[in-house]
């Protein structure tokens, strides 16, 4: 291997606390990240499933990427991947992910990944520090927040750590940086599904519930720091790449047309300014604060705050809690989330939900769900914390509310009825409706066709999405439609493929069934195996250019071959994602998938779309439409799903991969465990 | 040379401008030094005598530290374009974060100040810390000289400490910031009058390179505001009374 890789990723047995490495190399086919995961899960476990969440067979791998440690733009997330006990109604093998600098310290700390399997009689964190790797006893730290945990651990780890000094880690190596931890909270020590993986005040890895599997393993935190290099296989490309990269981002000192871009509304979200992911620093007077960055981000959408609250969070993890009347309270509200370790993506519909049934009278004191939750003051301070206590400690209907939406429903006799209405907004495998699947049906179908939503806002339609509800989109339809498709090598040129109309070229065609089949290969490699930010990457479009070009495809291969020193092409990647999506597929197979599956709730077929303006090609002519009214046609949705098996190299009776499929991606001994169990396409 | 003439004229100028602190420093050197390091090489050059006097170097790097991300990219292109690696260990910028803290005493950046009295040359016993006269008075560190005893580590004035202990195949040595007139990863020519890898790649525009020598006092002269309208027209403001120019309400959701 040459750069980006340090050769092999830490072995962590909970159960018999061994330690030991597997060889990168081994894996490097897969390229890294998401990829490597998935390749280690089926080696290790793929043979026994399937199996529970909470089963000590459950893995919790966390890979970094041949970008981790470096200066890639946007390429500082750390992937998490393992049975997500969220996800329903199986408990899919899954994936999340979280910013900021845990997969920059593991690298420096050389290591590739960590995989941690089994589970501790007794709490226990990992410590790593270069080569050394400890499993130290978590007494004094189980039952703490995670901001406690974190500050804790860090002390544990450099007991003279003193922030903006030097540092020795070890003999003779130093360092400036605090030790990078990413641990569960009460939620997570108490098995709520609903529990996610937090590192530093506001990263959350919130989908999958990886926090409960972290308490299932009585595993608290872990924590990396290391003083190491990482390899670059072309350090002076590499430099070239990081400066030429430049001019497609937002310029502090002379942005390119601020008086439109600039201003906050939808472009605070898509023209890549820095700071606009919190949404809690709008108002007059402002609270000082400054941009704040995970590792390697050129963008800084985060904030701090002279106030320390809401530092670090983002979107979903500023907008769970809403405190009538205050700004403050609505920081802190979202800050105790936080702190419970309470997943924002589930917390959110479940907040929701649990006002729906106290409206309908089956919910609240002296009801069929009796609880003193003061349920008719659900904007107070008050009410968003006892309801968050109860959840992440289990207590009172807070248990019940701490299997998490699709199950609590399910549990109260309720889950056909509500899912099917929309009165409980989950849409994808237990996890919430995002982004309407009957206009922006790549999302859907996207989502629908992985195991969770597909939380990947650049990957398809957020510049379109925004654009056009700002009202002053940059690009017409017609351009925007020429622009995004020039970039999805290998299917380019297609310009169907961002059609959200539902006519012969719209949201069913054989075009869409290509952006479906592109956004999967890249969220599996790009942002899977690289690591990139679902908020930054891909950029097939751009505000910062004249000619509103982006990155993609150009930048992607510039920057890993400078790093690893392959010489593969965007298209080449993109097969390997393909490869990387159809091992995740056999995995779900082996759990159980079928086609018969991959179905919509009802209410996305049944109640008409509200609409949303969209590049759609109609009566000839390409214009941001918003198909008002529209609704999911069942024949149609069946018949895509048909042509995407195809596609994909899948059978289409039962959306499982073929052997030709599985040999021709080198996968044959995954053809031969599906074929043992009966389940080869 | 006109040229030299000015540029004696402007060290003159230096010279009368330091600091009380500068001097405190400097004085206290010897002593320190003696009680720090106990062996030094027979080889090595004893440190300079006191009253020396040095050119001032002809360029600084000055930042903005309500303005920096935290994205730590300066410290990754520091470490990249002089060792070809990217570890944030090796490089000779520093910045420090506490994701918890308070805006804006939550970061501290650290590049070396180029200090008018270059402590690091001073006291180096074996002559490896240097003013590299033929570049723009740059202080610099002689990797092939220097012999590991850290003393420019400890005695730097500043916290952290400038001077950077790196370890390269199992020799540990100290290095420090040169302007990038050094760096056999990178195509572009450096120092003074060049370029600097972490200027041209912070994102934030956080850092920047300047010919006149910044205030000696605190950090204050270092630590400058980098920030025009166009920053505080995203809302990020240092001071609750600044109104942005652009309104940051959003337009009401369907």
């Amino acid at each position: 291997m040459t750069g980006g890789y340090t050769g092999k990723i830490l072995r962590v047995n909970l159960t018999t606390k061994a330690v030991s490495t597997i060889d990168t190399a081994k894996y490097e086919e897969f390229g890294g990240g998401h990829g490597i995961g998935s390749a280690v899960f089926f080696d290790l476990v793929g043979d026994q499933l399937p199996f529970q969440a909470f089963d000590p067979r459950n893995l919790i791998i966390m890979m970094t990427s041949p970008f981790s440690g470096t200066f890639m733009p946007g390429s500082g997330r750390c992937e998490v991947q393992g049975l997500g006990p969220m996800l329903y109604p199986v408990e899919w093998f899954g994936h999340s992910n979280f910013g900021g600098r845990f997969t920059a310290q593991l690298k420096f700390a050389g290591w590739d990944g960590i995989v941690v399997e089994g589970a501790s009689d007794e709490p226990v964190w990992i410590n790593i520090v270069n080569d050394k790797v400890k499993i130290e006893s978590a007494n004094g730290i189980w039952g703490m927040d995670t901001w406690d945990t974190q500050e804790e651990i860090s002390r544990r780890v450099i007991p003279s750590l003193r922030h903006g000094e030097w540092a020795e880690l070890a003999d003779n190596c130093f360092t400036t940086q605090i030790p990078a931890v990413v641990c569960c909270g009460p939620a997570g020590e108490n098995k709520s599904r609903l529990g996610c993986l937090l590192h530093g005040p506001g990263s959350q890895a919130a989908l999958c519930g990886f926090g409960g599997v972290f308490g299932s393993k009585k595993l608290k935190a872990i924590s990396a720091i290391g003083s190491k290099d990482v390899p670059i296989a072309d350090p002076k490309a590499f430099m070239a790449a990081r400066l030429w990269f430049r001019q497609f981002q937002w310029n502090v000192d002379n942005p390119r047309e601020p008086e439109k871009f600039a201003a906050a509304g939808p472009y605070a979200l898509i023209s890549g300014r820095p700071s606009g992911g919190n949404v809690l620093n709008r108002e007059l007077p402002l609270t000082p604060a400054r941009a704040a960055a995970c590792a390697s981000c050129p963008r800084g959408c985060r904030m701090r705050l002279a106030t320390g609250d809401s530092n670090e969070s983002v979107c979903a993890g500023t907008m769970v809690i809403s405190v009538e009347g205050s700004l403050k309270f609505t920081r802190q509200g979202n800050d105790v989330m936080q702190r419970y370790g309470l997943g924002h993506w589930q917390l959110m519909p479940l907040m929701s939900y649990v006002q729906t049934l106290y409206k309908e009278g089956i919910l609240g004191k002296g009801k069929q769900l009796d609880t003193n939750l003061p349920l008719d003051n659900p904007g107070t301070f008050a009410y968003a914390e006892e309801l968050m206590r109860l959840i992440a400690l289990r207590k009172g209907i807070g248990n019940d509310l701490a299997e998490g939406c699709a199950r609590f429903a399910e549990k109260i006799g309720r889950y056909e009825q509500d899912v099917n209405s929309g009165a409980l907004g989950l849409a994808y495998w237990g996890t919430a409706n995002h982004y309407d699947p009957a206009i922006e049906a790549e999302w859907g179908f996207g989502s629908l066709l992985g195991e969770r939503d597909l939380m990947l806002h650049m990957m398809s339609n957020y510049p379109l999405h925004w654009m056009a509800w700002s009202g002053a989109p940059y690009v017409t339809a017609e351009e925007a439609a020429k622009l995004y498709t020039d970039a999805m090598e290998p299917y380019q040129g297609d310009v169907f493929m961002v059609d959200h109309s539902d006519g012969p070229t719209g949201i069913y065609s054989d075009s869409k069934v290509k952006q479906v089949a592109w956004i999967k290969h890249y969220e599996k490699f790009w942002v899977g195996a690289g690591g990139f930010c679902g908020w930054r990457w891909p950029m097939c479009i751009t505000n910062n250019t004249a000619d509103r070009r982006g990155p993609t495809p150009k930048a992607e291969p510039k920057f890993w071959n400078a790093v690893t020193g392959k010489n593969l092409t965007f298209a080449d990647y993109m097969e390997i994602g393909h490869k990387i999506y159809t091992l995740d597929r056999s995995i779900w197979v082996l759990q159980g998938r079928h086609r018969n599956m991959e179905v919509f709730p009802d209410y996305i077929y049944d109640r008409p779309s509200r609409g949303h303006d969209m590049p759609m090609y109609v009566d000839g002519r390409w214009k941001y439409d918003k198909g008002v009214g529209r609704k999911m046609d069942r024949e149609k949705v069946e018949d895509f799903k048909t042509r995407f098996y195809k596609f994909e190299g899948y059978n289409p009776d039962n959306g499982y991969p073929t052997r030709a499929t599985l040999e021709k991606m080198n996968l044959k001994k995954v053809a031969d465990q599906l074929k043992s169990k009966n389940k080869l396409g | 040379m006109p040229g030299e003439k000015e540029a004696d004229k402007k060290e003159a100028a230096d010279k009368k401008q330091l600091s009380r602190r500068d001097f405190l420093v400097a004085g206290g050197t010897a002593v320190a030094v003696e009680a720090l390091i106990p062996a030094i090489s027979a080889k090595a050059a004893p440190p300079s005598p006191a009253g020396t006097t040095y050119p001032a170097s002809k360029g600084y790097l000055v930042y903005d530290s309500k303005k920096c991300a935290g994205c730590t990219t300066c410290m990754l292109s520091c470490s990249l374009v002089h060792y070809g690696v990217q570890n944030l260990s090796r490089s000779r910028i520093q910045i420090m974060q506490d994701s918890w803290g308070k805006f804006p005493d939550d970061i501290k950046m650290a590049p070396c100040r180029q200090c008018l009295v270059p402590v690091c040359v001073q006291n180096c016993p074996v002559g490896a810390a240097f003013i590299d006269t033929a570049h723009g008075n740059v202080r610099r560190i002689d990797n092939k000289k220097c012999i590991g005893c850290k003393t420019c580590i400890k005695m730097c004035p500043q916290q952290p400490h400038r001077t950077v202990w790196v370890v390269i195949d199992g020799q540990g040595q100290s290095s420090k910031c040169d302007l990038c007139l050094d760096t056999p990863y990178w195509e572009e020519k450096g120092g003074p009058g060049g370029k600097q890898a972490c200027v041209e790649a912070c994102p934030m525009m956080a850092i920047k390179f300047v010919a006149q020598t910044p205030n000696q006092e605190q950090t204050e002269g270092y630590d400058v505001n980098l920030r025009n309208d166009h920053w505080l027209n995203l809302g990020l403001v240092d001071n609750s009374t600044v109104t942005p120019k652009t309104s940051l309400a959003w337009p009401k959701m369907e």
